[in-house]
């Protein structure tokens, strides 16, 4: 069965794991050098490092890009923002994870698809090939991420009113109740 | 002094003084503390969360998720396999549940008796304990009015197979309007409620309430006179500010099971029953796509139920599974869409044609809940082969519901989404293999961590909910059940924690 054997290791545990092969990656793979990424505005962070901030902006536009159905994405509705201000109400715990976590995103071309570029650094195209293939992994610790961010990132763009126009959505009902 | 008391807002002294303390202001505490109260008790009640009424439930998911959620919306089993829906608010679960009344039939108050040795649970001895919680919460059949298009797709596809299916009844107040979105709180105050109905009893009968108190501790608890340790929390209900402790001599614990074991465990209380026999009763999300508008988030969420595939007997308890119509707000069904970039938001776009139903089903008691670091509460549950061979031909049986009802496609939301297009699609069902965060599982109906029973043994707390190994420390919430009570537990928390007070007030 995908993904029993590590059932019962901890959460936290994986993500350790997970840091530490990061870890061996980035010695391997040209050191810092491979943390540069594209730049989105990393001023005023409340929790993430600037390259985390840059990997999981990285990762929340390729969950939800600009364009297809509707032009709007994840940078027009800031989810990477909003991500960074919610872990400033969380337990340490809980952030160490995160941040271990897109750690593992960062280094997972590198790790899992043998490539020698990561996630900030490959093609839009590319990326939304390797993250599907965290939600389909066979490996409990890449869906639990996966699950991770989609359920943050799809709650918060949803919640917004510039969004609800293009899903036919009238917003909240007790303001379209008549007087 | 009679009061509700903001402890973010307002200076709470070091040290309060009563004769009883209950931690949780949902069914459970509310119902122990209004009743006694009433008895003449000098009655504390600590709730961890807000108190959220009126045009401070805003209808808008990351809000209320964050707010009236137990961990902002985001607790999950260890694995990350199931999420746990539970309330963090002044009034608990029935802020944000459906208000689905189900109560516990007589053959689990008779299994209970006979596997677990409750001898006064039998169904004529619980009978007035559950009409009365039924009259607490004006329980009564929703008209066909009420009854939206989502449900009546699953009504429509039920009596085409020739099904059993029933409308629910619920605890909604007539000014209720249907504004569809109770999964995150009524800004018109239409749920009759603990919020609503117990809680302003508590206070008028003398109960002292506070909110955003985390109950952190129970020092002394073999001993006449219990220390609760409390902290204030900050207006988010984030971070932990002031201590303070509340002195009392008896302590009831209503805190749900993922509240009310850990305390226990952190307080070093009772058996090594504590946290064993957790019920987490998951739910498989099932969404249809309709060749015309369903408009599901119009109307009241939650009405109706195929109940054909649903058996309860003394024997086994509840087994089955029922097939509920449910649509949320944008936000929540937005985090389960199982499938990234354009993809994604191409599903999201058919939003208006999306059906959606949950697939319910009872479990066996397996699940546990431990401490991990730094005291933080840890569920440990695994799903059973005998409940995934059910979850597929309950997958089955809902999208057979939905073809038909005339959907074009039903949509189980794995990564990548499961599309079934015709009954020949069903055999695909089959090899799902229901692996941990395969698929986006809930569970809303906790139960059990501090399991009542007869002999010490089989549980950790006895038959009138006192926890094994303390002294006066009771369980009056759904974690003293010994295994899943109803499909919905509203009811039968009300039932049992009416029972409980009742023989606490006449010093039982």
């Amino acid at each position: 069965m995908p993904g029993r054997p590590l059932a019962l290791v901890t959460r936290r545990r994986v993500l350790q794991l997970g840091l530490g092969t990061g870890a061996v990656a980035l010695l391997g793979g040209g050191g810092l050098t491979l943390l540069r990424g594209s730049a989105p505005d990393v001023a005023n962070l409340k929790r993430l490092s600037p390259q985390q901030f840059r990997t999981l902006s990285a990762l929340a536009r390729t969950h939800l890009p600009a364009g297809g159905p509707f032009a709007l994405g994840a940078d027009d509705a800031q989810l990477a923002r909003a991500f960074d201000a919610y872990l400033e109400g969380e337990p340490p715990a809980h952030v160490r994870d995160v941040q271990r976590a897109l750690h593992l995103v960062e280094f997972g071309p590198i790790l899992f698809d043998r490539r020698l570029k990561t996630f900030s650094h490959l093609p839009p195209a590319e990326q939304l090939q390797h993250w599907l293939g965290w939600g389909q992994s066979d490996l409990l610790l890449r869906r639990q991420v996966w699950w991770g961010f989609a359920k943050f990132l799809g709650l918060v763009f949803y919640d917004r009113p510039e969004v609800w126009p293009h899903i036919g959505y009238p917003g909240p009902s007790l303001e379209r109740l008549p007087t | 002094m009679s009061t509700l008391t903001d402890c973010a807002l307002t200076a709470v002294p070091a040290h309060i003084d009563c004769d009883i303390c209950v931690i949780g202001s949902g069914y459970g505490g509310a119902t122990a503390a209004r009743v006694l109260a009433e008895a003449g008790r000098d009655v504390v009640v600590l709730e961890e969360g807000g108190d959220y009424t009126g045009k401070l439930l805003t209808q808008r998911d990351a809000a209320m998720y964050d707010q009236l959620y137990i961990q902002r919306g985001g607790a999950t089993t260890e694995d990350m396999g199931i999420s746990l829906l539970a309330g963090r608010v002044l009034g608990g679960g029935g802020v944000i549940n459906a208000c689905d009344v189900v109560p516990a039939e007589d053959a689990i108050w008779r299994m209970w008796q006979t596997r677990f040795g409750l001898k006064d649970f039998g169904p004529e001895a619980m009978a007035p304990f559950n009409q009365q919680g039924l009259a607490d919460l004006g329980a009564r059949p929703m008209r066909a009015d009420q009854i939206n298009r989502n449900n009546a797709i699953l009504r429509q596809g039920a009596s085409a197979l020739h099904w059993r299916g029933e409308v629910m009844e619920h605890n909604r107040a007539e000014h209720c309007k249907g504004l569809g979105t109770c999964l995150v709180g009524c800004p018109l105050d239409a749920k009759q409620n603990a919020r609503m109905i117990l809680i302003p009893k508590a206070i008028s009968a003398g109960a002292r309430v506070f909110c955003r108190a985390r109950a952190v501790r129970i020092e002394a608890g073999s001993s006449e006179q219990k220390r609760v340790q409390c902290r204030s929390l900050d207006r988010r209900g984030y971070h932990e500010q002031q201590g303070f402790e509340v002195r009392a001599r008896i302590v009831i614990l209503a805190a749900n099971p993922l509240g009310t074991a850990p305390l226990l465990l952190r307080s070093g209380l009772g058996n090594s029953q504590v946290g064993r026999h957790l019920s987490l009763q998951p739910q498989v999300p099932l969404l249809a796509l309709f060749p015309q508008p369903v408009d599901a988030f119009l109307g009241i969420p939650q009405a109706y139920a195929i109940t054909q595939f649903a058996t309860c007997d003394e024997t086994r308890g509840h087994s089955g599974f029922r097939i509920e119509g449910i649509m949320g707000t944008p936000g929540i069904v937005g985090s389960l869409v199982p499938q990234a970039g354009s993809a994604g938001k191409e599903l999201m776009t058919h939003w208006r044609n999306i059906a959606a139903s949950l697939l319910l089903l009872p479990d066996e008691s397996v699940g546990r809940i431990v401490l991990g670091a730094a005291g933080v509460a840890v569920v440990r549950y695994e799903l059973t082969a005998e409940w995934r061979g059910r979850a597929r031909q309950a997958i089955r049986a809902g999208a057979r519901a939905y073809f038909a009802a005339g959907a074009q496609v039903v949509v189980l939301p794995t990564v990548p989404p499961m599309l079934l297009k015709s009954e020949a699609d069903l055999a695909r069902v089959d090899a799902l293999s229901l692996a941990p965060a395969t698929l986006p599982l809930l569970s809303a109906h906790q139960q059990g961590g501090v399991r009542m029973a007869a002999r010490e043994q089989d549980g950790a707390a006895d038959p009138d909910g006192r926890v094994y190994g303390a002294r006066d420390v009771y369980v009056m919430d759904s974690s003293g059940f010994p295994t899943t009570a109803s499909s919905h537990t509203m009811a039968p928390i009300l039932a049992v924690a009416h029972r409980q007070a009742a023989r606490l007030a006449q010093g039982g």
